[in-house]
């Protein structure tokens, strides 16, 4: 008996318990389609939180602090390995050492972190927010090369700025949407919010207050203080931009919004009065001196070049960090939410292989003379035994195809729910399920596997039914 | 030429702990083209020795040497060709699956003899025809008399053109009529197609009519092993 044989009286077997084999393969479609929805949401934050990294170019990227930090051990709690680094001696990063990285091979381009606070005002409305300074040369890579509106600055020295999108609400803007037409609900337009097209934004002026450092007020500050009358010895500066370019939104994963709203070119960045320390820590490290940077990031040209470019900035003594070495660890992590994931859903699949094994047995039980008949007309043990492997086969594939649908149709129903939540907070649509090819493949693979494991033994019983007795069987 | 050769053959079932014996020390030799048939009461063993020669069961002691092999050396795949290819078995109650109508039992034989799809449909329906049932090919089971599905039996019985047919009370369930005309088939079967058949029956005068040999059996012993004229 050849296996289209098998197959085609396999079928005709089923087709005999129509209601019996229906409900069976209910049951693995449901498991599939529970295991699948599942893992698909674990693969979709994994493929989000990558894509999110790819499209900002994190891979490249390479951040040097002057501390050498081995992240591993310190994740792992190694208490003599943070010890050691308190200890350390910090390496500077002073622009001759800044310059000194530019010129290893494979840097395409380094530039010093410099973020500092300010308020802004766009448009009549005000905000604070934190300005990031980054190089002109910056226009070059994801996703400063792909602007809503506008362009990213020409150069270092030029007085306008590149604002993300996601911080528009901030001064009360709603963007055009070609797609849909934004209507105001009637507590925005008490609140004055505006729709304005991203175009109409570029060229309008910012006006940018800073605060820095007045050492002459600080006797007064002091003497306040004495009489319960604090006051601050901080000097307000206001410095007006032009808004040149609007970021694309990164993504729900890839914002970089914490370290800053507005981009702004490094020798503008400078020119501006402000605190001298890009955050908290720099004031309390008593080892920060002026005309160093708490950090400097690293762009290199190609990916493969990573450990070269890390070697030769090691040897520098400084500190290196780079978010493609997390990537394992990341992807370590997501394994494991898609484990849990995916155990839950195998909990009601594996269900479903009891359903299997009940439904083979209680064939057994009806078709044992039928067993016996087909014993006594030259049937072998092997083919009986495969008769009921294609059967569960059967039940396994279409169960598995259907619960592919019914996973991927909970999987869009979940996805609809979810942006009708977010969509009126002026958020993207997003899609937290993803359902790549080895998923696909693997969840029919595990239906089959299951359905076989579970016709093992009613296969296995069915081939050693006694024929001299199954003859009798009524 | 003997076809079967049955030596000292004997099948013991076990019930608990008591060894109950089904067959004694069973020894005869049937020739190609014999008409054999196997007279006894209930209980007498002729059903276990039909059983242990179409390879069914196995025995526990003794030989049976089909066609120059020994059955009792045979593994069970082996078993399962013989049975699929060495012989055909008919059965007082037909045992056709009843859910498939005339047409598909007799193709199952032929699905289990490795027919190709293409040939088997004319092949299962010339062997409905040959037996007369060309007109109620589509009929299951529940559709057809008594006579017809042991028609339909015979007809897969012959689908693998087995060397021996084995019938085992095959007008048990039948008429008078019906039975004769069952009998009927399976000598025309004897004699045209020169097929060895072994018959076991109550009937004692329908044996004596068709048969070329007659063995008698009491309590799992062949009792006596006579001529045919002896026998009457």
């Amino acid at each position: 008996m050849n296996l289209t044989d098998m197959i085609i009286l396999g079928f005709s077997n089923l087709w005999r318990t129509k209601l019996r084999t229906l409900l069976t393969t209910l049951g693995v479609v449901i498991g599939i389609g529970a295991l699948t929805s599942m893992v698909s949401f674990g693969t979709g934050m994994q493929k989000n939180v990558t894509d999110a990294f790819k499209n900002n170019d994190l891979f490249t990227s390479i951040t040097v602090t002057p501390k050498q930090v081995n992240i591993d051990e310190i994740a792992s709690g190694s208490v003599s390995e943070i010890a050691e680094t308190l200890k350390q001696e910090s390496v500077p990063l002073t622009d001759s050492m800044l310059r000194a990285i530019k010129q290893i091979p494979g840097v395409e381009i380094a530039y010093p972190n410099m973020e500092f606070p300010a308020r802004v005002t766009l448009l009549g409305d005000s905000t604070s927010l934190r300005f990031q300074a980054m190089p002109a040369e910056m226009k070059k890579y994801k996703p400063f090369n792909d602007m809503l509106a506008g362009s990213f600055y020409k150069t270092d020295s030029s007085g306008c700025v590149v604002i993300r999108e996601e911080i528009l609400s901030r001064f009360k803007i709603r963007l055009e949407n070609d797609d849909k037409k934004i209507i105001l609900t009637k507590e925005d337009s008490a609140k004055g919010v505006k729709i304005l097209s991203p175009d109409s934004i570029i060229g309008k002026t910012i006006s940018v207050v800073s605060l820095s450092m007045n050492t002459s007020k600080i006797p007064n500050a002091l003497f306040s203080l004495l009489r319960n009358k604090p006051e601050v010895p901080f000097e307000e500066t206001v410095t007006e931009l032009t808004v040149c370019g609007i970021l694309k939104k990164s993504g729900p994963f890839g914002s970089d919004l914490f370290k800053g709203g507005i981009i702004i070119p490094t020798g503008t960045a400078q020119k501006i009065p402000k605190l001298g320390f890009s955050s908290v820590y720099d004031l309390l490290d008593n080892k920060h001196k002026k005309g160093t940077y708490s950090s400097i990031h690293v762009r290199i040209n190609d990916l493969k070049r990573m450990d070269e470019v890390k070697k030769a900035l090691k040897d520098m003594k400084v500190g290196v960090f780079s978010v493609a070495d997390q990537l394992e660890e990341i992807k370590r992590g997501f394994l494991l939410l898609d484990s849990m994931l995916g155990a839950i859903g195998a909990i009601a699949l594996i269900v479903a292989g009891l359903g299997i094994i009940n439904t083979m047995v209680m064939s057994i039980l009806e078709r044992t003379r039928e067993i016996g008949i087909m014993k006594a007309i030259g049937g072998s043990e092997t083919e009986i035994k495969m008769i009921f492997f294609v059967e569960a086969a059967v039940i396994g594939l279409i169960g598995g195809i259907f619960g592919l649908i019914l996973g991927w149709i909970v999987t869009k129903v979940a996805n609809l729910v979810m942006n009708a939540q977010i969509l009126p907070a002026g958020e993207d649509p997003l899609s937290l399920f993803y359902f790549p090819a080895w998923l696909i493949l693997g969840a029919l693979a595990f239906s089959l596997f299951i359905s076989l494991a579970a016709a093992l033994y009613p296969a296995m019983r069915a081939a050693r039914i006694d024929p001299v007795k199954a003859l009798r069987h009524d | 030429m003997a076809i079967l050769s049955v030596s000292g053959l004997e099948k013991t079932y076990k019930k608990g702990k008591v060894d109950i014996p089904a067959l004694l020390n069973v020894t005869f030799e049937i020739n190609e083209g014999e008409f054999f048939s196997v007279v006894g009461k209930s209980g007498s063993g002729k059903s276990t020795l039909l059983n242990l020669i179409g390879g069914l069961d196995r025995a526990t002691a003794g030989t049976i040497i089909f066609d120059g092999n020994d059955l009792r050396k045979m593994n069970r795949t082996e078993l399962a060709n013989h049975r699929r290819f060495s012989v055909g078995m008919i059965f007082q109650s037909f045992n056709l699956i009843k859910s498939r109508n005339a047409l598909e039992n007799v193709e199952l034989a032929l699905i289990f003899g490795g027919v190709p799809r293409n040939q088997r449909s004319k092949k299962a329906t010339d062997l409905l025809t040959q037996v007369g049932l060309g007109h109620r090919l589509t009929h299951t089971p529940d559709e057809l008399s008594g006579g017809e599905n042991q028609r339909v039996a015979i007809a897969r019985a012959l689908a693998n053109n087995p060397k021996m047919l084995l019938a085992d009370e095959p007008t048990g369930n039948l008429d008078s009529e019906t039975a004769g005309e069952i009998i009927e088939i399976l000598s025309n079967l004897n004699k045209s197609r020169h097929l060895t058949v072994i018959m076991v029956t109550h009937d004692l005068e329908t044996a004596e009519i068709v048969s070329d040999h007659i063995i008698r059996m009491k309590d799992g012993k062949i009792v006596e092993l006579p001529q045919k004229t002896e026998v009457l």
